[in-house]
């Protein structure tokens, strides 16, 4: 396997996407802007910006304003502190993937009870999600393109549908990725810019019905409905404002993750290929592909899931980089057991699979196909939804 | 709050017109010189030659519209050939006078000493302040595409230099500052070109 | 849309109004549409797509396909392009060139030459890659350069959609015999290739399809990468 170049602080390696090492390897653009976040940021004034976001939209409408949820930790917190804090009515919407473990369904249904929101909850055709998982696998080894597009479009139709302007999510891209950055000093919006530049892969749902609808199997237009960006002159008509809550309050998974836990009674669970004791604020549990989804990015970019965990420690101060590398030495890039699961929904053996996967590596990193180790089951996996379509 | 985009003849006007569309900016075309009583703002776009762009001006009696909406201190942005005109003169393809708003003179790149023309992306760096580029990330890059600078008479008509080799005036602004001439093409620069046009909209609102 | 490999095999890859769109969102530095089929099919450019393309394009968009007139030119720069490509219109109709470059200058005019690499000599192609010329890569080169071109854009139709590099000789060919800028097309997979490209060569811009139609890759990872590898690039 190629060295690949890795910053000197944080450890996050060149294939990171959007990664730039400084000059001399000693930080990058990640290790900035969370620099910049503690510390050029005026917080105080921002949570004013969003005292006054809430006032300006309270009452007016049948809802305050339109919580996107997926009820992993993230957007719980994102409900919980808006309610506590501002007393407000929203309405949260759910675009479901179909692919919710189970004891995240009982964190949703705990979570609501508790708070008691109005709360909407989409699951799209099954039959042309497959269709779209296989499209998106094959031109871009990401089969989440109907998660991604959902998720970022669903809400916005709903809050055109039900006249809600005010939409807030949780989590900035910032904290993730350089494509938005806290140096910039604005606040982020989840909007068609965003949307276009990376949610939908480069795929517009336009695009991809024309991708999928064959002569011998074909699929309307209106299938692509759900993963469709509405209108920007209806969203603006409406004067809406699509904005991360990440903006206006220091995104803190740790805090966050113990709020939701003591006041909710929110729980974590395992993630697959990842020891607990680094996923302590358990991230990405909520769907039962993500093993695989972890498993292919480490195939194509030589890091995944235990690299980015312990990075944020280390960002944070939380975690030394000798400790990291070890994590990472000894349980990066295992074969998960997800896998079958996912092979058999497309109808492929793994073979075809890891073909596909190897036209995608990122240079320098080079997989070593020979000398992959099996990762330990989910402890859930028996209650996934089977489907073998192999022929 | 009107914004014209002259018409004479010369380069593609829609690319500016679509940018001030998508930004919510009134806008209008100027046809002839009686539309000059509508706008508070101008724009001269432009792509060609100087000369051809002179004698176009002349033949639609926009010069003298031009010097008149000048004098009354209205916001002015020339841009690429449209940053040119400004100047007293200019040498393409061979010598001829300009609007004479800003003091100076069009000269093509200096011999040999780089490709021509200058086409792509390339950096600004800030000699005076300028309202213009409010809220504009200076580090950006912006879209350059001539063959020709603007040679100014004194430093303090520069808002920023670009260096292609050698360092010649981007941004030029007239002692009044309600002129301002940008050799790049901020309807072509993205976000940060977007934001000049922006700032252009709101001078002297 | 479409995309091909060594320009046969094209797959559709969407609309032209939301990949301008999408690539706007993206940065990229210029888009360039080319219509393939125009001169074989003997008509224009679909003017009323690139009318919708431009409104959505607030980067330099450059317009190819049959251009064979003057007229084609003006019109196309009406409805919102930048620079045009003519490609099969240059082998016979120098006063085309000349003309254009005086009336719209020449930074509008790109020459675009396709070329296959047959036993060891470049040929080149018009029609799509379907009519082989009989002058040479340099000669076409010089003599496109003396009667007003502003640009080159580079196509090696092997290389074209494969997804394997770009061909490092052939743009140091294509450099070492002309002044103008060049822009390089065909054999983008990966990020790698383009750093090659740039560093082994003085090549003034790069283009690319596949790489993101067919690869998880976007304009933002490529400029990440290429800054790794200290390839100087626009700034956003």
């Amino acid at each position: 396997m190629s060295e690949l170049k890795k910053c000197g602080n944080c450890l996050l390696p060149e294939t990171y996407e959007t990664l730039v090492i400084d000059e001399g390897g000693k930080g990058c653009n990640m290790c900035r802007t969370s620099e910049f976040k503690k510390t050029n940021i005026d917080w105080d004034k921002r949570k004013l910006m969003l005292d006054n976001v809430i006032e300006k939209y309270r009452g007016k409408y049948d809802y305050d304003c339109i919580i996107p949820f997926s009820g992993g930790k993230d957007s719980t917190f994102t409900l919980y502190y808006l309610m506590k804090e501002y007393k407000i009515k929203p309405l949260v919407v759910r675009f479901n993937h179909g692919f919710m473990r189970s004891h995240h369904e009982q964190n949703t249904t705990t979570v609501l009870k508790k708070l008691g929101a109005d709360f909407i909850d989409f699951t799209p055709n099954w039959k042309i999600v497959k269709k779209l998982m296989w499209e998106a696998f094959s031109r871009k080894t990401d089969f989440c393109w109907h998660c991604h597009t959902g998720i970022y479009s669903y809400p916005l139709q709903v809050a055109l549908r039900y006249n809600v302007p005010l939409i807030l999510w949780g989590e900035p891209l910032a904290e993730m990725s350089a494509y938005y950055t806290y140096e910039d000093n604005v606040i982020e919006w989840e909007d068609e810019e965003k949307f276009n530049m990376i949610r939908n892969l480069g795929i517009s749902a336009d695009d991809m019905w024309g991708m999928i609808n064959k002569p011998e199997d074909p699929v309307e237009k209106r299938d692509l409905y759900p993963y469709t960006y509405p209108k920007l002159s209806d969203l603006k008509k409406m004067d809406y404002y699509s904005v991360c809550l990440g903006s206006f309050i220091p995104w803190d998974y740790k805090a966050n993750t113990k709020i939701i836990m003591e006041e909710l009674g929110w729980s974590g669970d395992e993630l697959e290929g990842v020891p607990d004791s680094i996923n302590k604020e358990f991230a990405k549990i909520e769907c039962w592909m993500q093993g695989t989804r972890d498993y292919i990015k480490y195939l194509k970019r030589g890091y995944s899931r235990v690299t980015q965990l312990t990075n944020f420690e280390i960002r944070n101060d939380r975690m030394a980089r000798a400790e990291a590398q070890e994590w990472i030495d000894n349980f990066e890039g295992n074969r998960p057991e997800s896998l079958d699961v996912f092979l058999e929904y497309m109808g492929i053996t793994e073979e075809e699979f890891n073909n596909t996967i190897k036209k995608f590596i990122v240079p320098p990193f080079e997989p070593d196909f020979d000398n992959i180790k099996k990762g330990k089951k989910a402890h859930d996996m028996d209650e996934w939804y089977r489907e073998n379509n192999r022929k | 709050m009107m914004v014209g985009v002259l018409d004479y003849g010369m380069g593609n006007l829609s690319s500016v017109t679509n940018a001030l569309e998508y930004l919510g900016v009134e806008n209008c075309i100027i046809h002839n010189t009686g539309d000059f009583n509508i706008i508070s703002h101008l724009i001269i776009p432009g792509v060609g030659s100087f000369a051809k762009a002179m004698e176009n001006l002349n033949d639609r009696g926009f010069v003298d519209a031009i010097t008149s909406f000048n004098s009354k201190g209205l916001p002015i942005l020339g841009i690429c050939l449209g940053m040119q005109l400004l100047a007293e003169k200019g040498t393409e393809p061979y010598e001829c006078a300009g609007l004479g708003l800003i003091k100076g003179s069009v000269e093509i790149f200096p011999e040999n000493s780089v490709r021509v023309p200058h086409v792509g992306w390339n950096g600004i760096k800030l000699v005076n302040d300028h309202s213009i580029l409010e809220d504009v990330k200076q580090t950006a890059d912006f879209y350059f595409v001539h063959s020709y600078q603007f040679h100014v008479d004194s430093n303090s008509s520069i808002i920023s230099t670009t260096d292609y080799g050698f360092e010649f005036p981007s941004i030029v602004m007239n002692d009044r500052q309600n002129v301002v001439g940008i050799q790049f093409h901020p309807e072509k620069s993205q976000k940060q070109g977007l934001q000049i046009l922006t700032n252009f909209s709101k001078t002297n609102a | 849309m479409v995309k091909g490999r060594q320009f046969g095999n094209y797959r559709d890859t969407g609309d032209p109004v939301s990949a301008a769109r999408i690539y706007n969102a993206q940065y990229v530095d210029e888009l360039a549409f080319i219509d393939i089929d125009a001169t074989n099919e003997s008509r224009a450019t679909n003017k009323e797509i690139i009318l919708k393309v431009s409104k959505e394009c607030f980067m330099p968009l450059t317009i190819g396909g049959g251009i064979n007139s003057v007229d084609a030119i003006r019109e196309l720069l009406l409805v919102g392009a930048d620079k045009v490509i003519i490609n099969t219109a240059a082998y016979t109709d120098e006063n085309l060139i000349r003309e254009s470059s005086e009336m719209f200058g020449k930074q509008c005019i790109i020459i675009g030459i396709d070329v296959k690499l047959e036993e060891n000599q470049y040929v080149l192609y018009k029609n799509s890659g379907r009519i082989r010329c009989d002058i040479s890569l340099k000669d076409h080169l010089k003599k496109m350069e003396s009667i007003g071109a502003g640009e080159f854009f580079i196509n090696n139709i092997s290389q074209d959609g494969m997804m394997d590099g770009y061909d490092i000789d052939l743009i140091n060919l294509v450099n070492n015999n002309t002044r103008l800028p060049v822009i390089a097309c065909g054999g983008a997979g990966n990020f790698k290739h383009l750093a090659d490209a740039y560093t082994q060569t003085v090549v003034s811009g790069l283009a690319m399809a596949s790489i993101f139609h067919f690869g998880d890759n976007n304009p933002i990872r490529a400029r990440a990468y290429l800054k790794n590898n200290k390839v100087p690039i626009k700034e956003i």
